[in-house]
C-alpha cells in the first residue's frame, strides 16, 4: 500500500505505548456531530444530529445514515468522506461474501470486515487512520444486534452507545433510561430525547435523522414525516 | 496441480494448460463434457410490461442432468433474466452483474435500469470474445418503460418486442411469429410465452419437462416458477416398495457404541462459536 518512499506507516508508538494518531482520530470523532443507537428487543434504532454549515444547504442532498445491505445500517460520527469510503468498502464485502458463500452476510461477520478494514489503515504505509466512529445496526439470525467501530478498528457490542461531541451526556441519560426489554418505538423516543438534551437550538424532522430495523429485517431510514410523527409523541 | 500459474495482471482467461490438454487428449484422455442447458428460453412485451418464460431441463450431452432447473435468473427486483449456452457461465454471469447492479442501486439511491444491465453484461461477454458461452434474453421494467433485450456471447445485442434464444428458439420463434402482436395483456402474453416453450419442450430434445414464466409490470414482479407441468412423473407403484421385517435372511449382529452418549440436557454450544470482542 502506497509509494515505495511510504512504504512505512506513519501510524507509529510513542514512548508510552500508545498510538497518538489513533488518539487524535479519536479526538477528531470526539468534535463530530454526535449520533446514538440503542438496541431493543425486538429492533435496533440509529440516529444522528444532521446540522448543516448554512441554511442554503439543500438538507434533502446529504445523508448521513446509509444502508450497507438490506437488513445492516449504520452511522457515524466524525469525517463524512472517511464515512463514505468505509460504506463503500464494506457494501462491496457484502456483496463479496454473498457470491462466496450464497448466504447474506451476518452483522458480526460484517463488523468484523469493516473493523479489519479500519485497522489496515493504521499499519500501512502512507496512509492515515479514518476519523470516523461507526455504529453498525442490523438484524439477522442471531436477533438485533448494535456494534460500535473505533478509528483503531476494535469493535464492541452495545445495548446503547453514544458518540460525538455530547458523548458523556448522552451516555449517562442512555444509562439512566434504557431497560432490557424495550420496544422499539420506546427506544425511538429515548433517542429522540436523548439528542434532544445536547442539542444546540430547536431539534426538527429536518435536523435529525434515524435510521430503524424492526424484526421484519428491513433497514430504512425515516422520513421527516415519520420523524415528526415521533417527535410529536415525545413532547 | 503443483508450481505457480501467473493470471494475466488484468484478468481474463489464461490459456498456458491448452497445450497440455490437446496432449493428454490425443493419447486417448476422454475430456469431461460441460453442461449446456440446450435450451427454450423467450421474452415478449406486453401492454404492461414484459413476460420472460423458460423450459427447465438442463442437458449434459445426451443425459437429461436436472429435470427441473431454474433459468430464470435475478437481476434486480425490477429485471430478469433468462440464460441459454453453458449452464455455470449464464449463472456465474448474471450473479455477477445482479451484484454490481445492488451497488450500484446503493451509491444512486435509484431502482437499476434495464440498460445498466445490458451493457454491463455486454462489456464482460465481448472481454471474454464468445469463451463465456452464455446467451441471455433480459427483460424489465424501469422508469423509462419496459425493455426487452437478447445478449450473445460475443457481447453483441438486439432490442426487441419479442425474442427467443436456445436449441429450441426455432420452435418457439415459429409460435411468436404467427400469434404475437402489440398491446396484449397479461393474460394472453402469459398465454402465448407459454405456448412458446411449450413448442421447444415438445419439438427440440434439448428442452423439456416444465414451463417457468415471470411477469414483470411496472406494480412489481411475479415468478411463476412451474407455471405449466406437461410432463408429468409417473411411477408404476403410488406406495412405493415395502420392506416387511422377515424377508432378509440376518447372519449376524454387532452392536457397537461409537460416539459419546448425549447427556440429559441436550447437545452443548462449544464456547468458540461465542464471538470475542473488545479486540
Amino acid at each position: 500500500m502506497g509509494d515505495s518512499q511510504y512504504s512505512f506507516s506513519l501510524t507509529t508508538f510513542s514512548p508510552s505505548g500508545k498510538l497518538v494518531q489513533i488518539e487524535h482520530a479519536l479526538t477528531a470523532v470526539g468534535s463530530g456531530q454526535t449520533s446514538l443507537g440503542i438496541k431493543a428487543a425486538n429492533g435496533v434504532v440509529i440516529a444522528t444530529e444532521k446540522k448543516l454549515p448554512s441554511i442554503l444547504v439543500d438538507e434533502t442532498s446529504v445523508q448521513k445514515i446509509q444502508s450497507l445491505t438490506p437488513n445492516i445500517g449504520v452511522v457515524y460520527s466524525g469525517m463524512g468522506p472517511d464515512f463514505r469510503v468505509l460504506v463503500r468498502k464494506s457494501r462491496k464485502q457484502a456483496q463479496q461474501y454473498y457470491q462466496l458463500y450464497k448466504e447474506t452476510i451476518p452483522v458480526t461477520q460484517l463488523v468484523r470486515e469493516t473493523a479489519a478494514v479500519m485497522q489496515e489503515f493504521t499499519q500501512s504505509g502512507g496512509v492515515r487512520p479514518f476519523g470516523v466512529s461507526l455504529l453498525i445496526a442490523g438484524y439477522d439470525d442471531n436477533g438485533p444486534q448494535l456494534y460500535q467501530v473505533d478509528p483503531s478498528g476494535s469493535y464492541f457490542s452495545w445495548k446503547a452507545s453514544a458518540m460525538g461531541k455530547n458523548v458523556s451526556n448522552a451516555k449517562t441519560f442512555l444509562e439512566k433510561r434504557y431497560t432490557e426489554d424495550m420496544e422499539l418505538d420506546d427506544a425511538i423516543h429515548t433517542a429522540i430525547l436523548t439528542l434532544k438534551e445536547g442539542y444546540e437550538g430547536q431539534i426538527s424532522a429536518n435536523n435529525i435523522e434515524i435510521g430503524v430495523i424492526r424484526a421484519d429485517r428491513e433497514f430504512k431510514v425515516l422520513t421527516p414525516a415519520e420523524i415528526k410523527d415521533f417527535l410529536e409523541e415525545v413532547e | 496441480m503443483a508450481g505457480s500459474m501467473e493470471l494475466p495482471a488484468k484478468g481474463g482467461f489464461c490459456f498456458d494448460l491448452c497445450r497440455r490438454n490437446a496432449m493428454l487428449e490425443k493419447s486417448g484422455l476422454k475430456m469431461p463434457g460441460f453442461l449446456k442447458t440446450g435450451t427454450t428460453i423467450v421474452g415478449l412485451v406486453f401492454k404492461d410490461g414484459v413476460v420472460l418464460g423458460a423450459d427447465t431441463r438442463a442437458t449434459e450431452g445426451p443425459i437429461v442432468a436436472d429435470k427441473n432447473c431454474e433459468k430464470i435468473h435475478f437481476m434486480a427486483p425490477n429485471i430478469y433474466c433468462c440464460g441459454a449456452g453453458t449452464a455455470a457461465d449464464t449463472e456465474a454471469v448474471t450473479d455477477m452483474v445482479s451484484s454490481q447492479l445492488q451497488l450500484h442501486r446503493y451509491a444512486t439511491s435509484r431502482e437499476s435500469r434495464v440498460v445498466t444491465a445490458l451493457t454491463l453484461l455486454k462489456t464482460h461477454l465481448f472481454n471474454y470474445q464468445g469463451h463465456v458461452s452464455a446467451a441471455l434474453v433480459l427483460g424489465g421494467v424501469d422508469v423509462t418503460g419496459p425493455h426487452l433485450h437478447t445478449v450473445y456471447p460475443h457481447g453483441s445485442t438486439d432490442t426487441l418486442p419479442f425474442a427467443t434464444m436456445g436449441s429450441g428458439s426455432l420452435a418457439a420463434m415459429s409460435v411468436f411469429e404467427s400469434k404475437y402482436k402489440e398491446g396484449l395483456t397479461r393474460e394472453e402474453g402469459i398465454q402465448l410465452v407459454a405456448e412458446a416453450i411449450s413448442a421447444g419442450i415438445f419439438n427440440d430434445l434439448g428442452s423439456g419437462s416444465n414451463v417457468d414464466v415471470c411477469v414483470i409490470t411496472q406494480g412489481g414482479t411475479e415468478y411463476l416458477r412451474n407455471h405449466e407441468e406437461p410432463n408429468p412423473r409417473t411411477y408404476v407403484s403410488s406406495k412405493g416398495f415395502s420392506f416387511a421385517t422377515g424377508h432378509t435372511e440376518v447372519l449376524s449382529t454387532r452392536v457397537r457404541q461409537i460416539g459419546p452418549v448425549v447427556a440429559e440436557g441436550g447437545p452443548v454450544v462449544a464456547e468458540g462459536d461465542v464471538m470475542e470482542e473488545g479486540l
